[in-house]
């Protein structure tokens, strides 16, 4: 059974160069009057990546910076439409993506976490009934009721990560924020993780831990320029990942 | 449009929690918190009033009330406007979040100064006693104007929201327009003061329909006349089917465009 499957998905970003800025109404009418028909630039951020992740499974996405991770799971949490092909998720899905995403920033963390545990399918009651595990395991007693504008990048991740694993989600996904924690923390994170594997939950890890992707995962793959270029067995995409690397540094030295 | 019915209510405990979490947010680190509610409207008709009832001599018998009767539901629409255009833009950090139904903020915005609305009507009722207006069963139609009014902003606020994310100069263009509409629509005065040749085009601004209708009520203790109300009605729903197509359309772009 596959928790999430890709089939030849591509994303395709508008490019956004600041001084032709955004698509204003000027620019546009303008446009059409003068005839200037430029062509609008694209990013091709993904290129016809399938994949399968079977359920209960933990899938690493490795790649360099700007080579698609955080668009692949954006996609596969529903946050992004691809461009072209077909995404499908079994189950509830819980991304923790870039710190802040999901919190409005005038809400305290108390309000921050009621209204991301409804978004998510919870009820009040479920959430009243978890509140204070997602409290205490944040370790955010004393500033839960602080609007989260005042809190740093640490405290965002540990909110973010606790009301993310404590929504009972079938699929969770965890794009990078791990490395603002400080150890203790990303201990505690990894222990979570590993009671959710053992419940026979999905997991897809993207970042730049690769020591973290070879010990845990159960599959990889590895992205360049938006294309799989590997995938399967981690130890294998890791040394492809690092071979083309070592690649690039000979070529450029 | 059923599909982003039933989509709000699925969320209707959503819509719920950040309608009242605006309405703290309002005033949240305000000395006076909700009785700006009050004082805004009251400080604003206190300048109205001498603008034009003292300086122009607008001959107006308890101006106050009529100035009220209009100025409340302008408020309720103008800032709603003014608020649902950036909606989007300023829950960015939820409609980033997976799942997160974008259909949410513009009905919250229109929700919550709809009761901001509503917590300004004692006002009018006060000053309805004080000037001693005759009260009468045209009162009843009242609550058919406020649901009317709800229906005939929600479209626009859905559309300048959806649009907004990606021409941001909407929210600037809304301003004015804004200051435009407020001086065309008879608010500060009766629509029987517009010369004869113009008021034929004042009467086909919806605003003007829906406001006379208050001012009927509130004022003139009599009846609103129903065909132009029914005519608004219609065309608000057509509206509403336009904008509700048109923010589904809008919306798998949002997050990308943040």
């Amino acid at each position: 059974m596959a928790a999430v499957v890709l089939e030849a998905v591509s994303k395709r970003f508008q490019k956004v160069v600041l001084r032709t800025g955004y698509t204003t109404l000027k620019t546009s009418l303008t446009h059409l009057f003068t005839g200037d028909s430029r062509p609008t630039e694209y990013v091709e951020a993904l290129r016809e990546v399938s994949l399968t992740v079977p359920r209960g499974t933990t899938l690493g996405i490795i790649g360099r910076n700007g080579s698609g991770k955080s668009t692949l799971v954006r996609i596969i949490a529903g946050i992004y439409r691809p461009t072209a092909g077909r995404v499908v998720t079994e189950g509830r899905v819980s991304a923790l993506i870039e710190l802040g995403a999901g919190f409005h920033p005038e809400f305290s963390g108390r309000e921050n976490i009621y209204i991301n545990g409804i978004i998510l399918g919870l009820s009040r009651k479920e959430i009243r009934r978890r509140f204070d595990e997602i409290v205490g395991f944040a370790g955010l007693e004393e500033f839960i009721d602080s609007p989260v504008r005042t809190y740093s990048s640490g405290m965002y991740m540990r909110l973010g990560f606790s009301v993310a694993v404590h929504v009972d989600p079938d699929i969770l996904l965890v794009d990078e924020v791990l490395a603002v924690g400080d150890e203790a923390f990303v201990r505690k994170c990894l222990e979570k993780m590993a009671d959710f594997r053992r419940q026979g939950k999905t997991l897809v890890l993207a970042g730049h831990d690769l020591l973290l992707v070879e010990r845990w995962c159960d599959a990889a793959i590895l992205l360049e320029a938006g294309r799989v270029t590997a995938q399967g067995f981690p130890p294998d995409v890791v040394a492809a990942y690092r071979g083309s690397l070592a690649a690039e540094e000979a070529s450029a030295g | 449009m059923i599909g982003m019915c039933r989509s709000l209510y699925k969320h209707r405990e959503l819509v719920g929690i950040l309608v009242a979490k605006q309405l703290k947010l309002r005033y949240r680190g305000s000395g006076l918190g909700f009785l700006w509610t009050l004082l805004n409207p009251l400080l604003q008709m206190v300048v109205y009033t001498l603008v034009f009832s003292v300086y122009f001599r607008l001959d107006m018998e308890k101006y106050p009330v009529f100035l009220f009767a209009g100025l409340l539901p302008w408020i309720w629409f103008a800032s709603s406007l003014q608020q649902g255009v950036t909606c989007i833009l300023d829950g960015a950090g939820l409609v980033t979040r997976s799942q997160f139904p974008a259909e949410v903020l513009p009905v919250v915005t229109l929700t919550t100064n709809t009761l901001n609305f509503l917590l300004t009507l004692p006002l009018v009722f006060v000053f309805l006693l004080a000037f001693r207006v005759k009260l009468g069963p045209a009162l009843l139609a009242l609550p058919l104007l406020i649901a009317l009014e709800y229906l005939l902003a929600l479209g626009p606020v859905l559309i300048l929201a959806a649009l907004n994310v990606r021409f941001r100069d909407l929210q600037h263009i809304i301003l004015h327009l804004l200051t435009v509409l407020q001086f065309l629509t008879p608010i500060f005065y009766p629509l029987s003061l517009i010369p004869e040749p113009l008021r034929a085009w004042a009467v086909v601004n919806p605003l003007t329909i829906l406001f006379s209708a208050f001012q009927d009520v509130l004022y003139f203790n009599r009846l609103p006349s129903w065909p132009p109300l029914l005519g608004l009605l219609v065309g608000s729903c057509v509206v509403l089917s336009i904008a509700t197509a048109m923010f589904t359309r809008y919306k798998p772009t949002f997050a990308e465009a943040l």
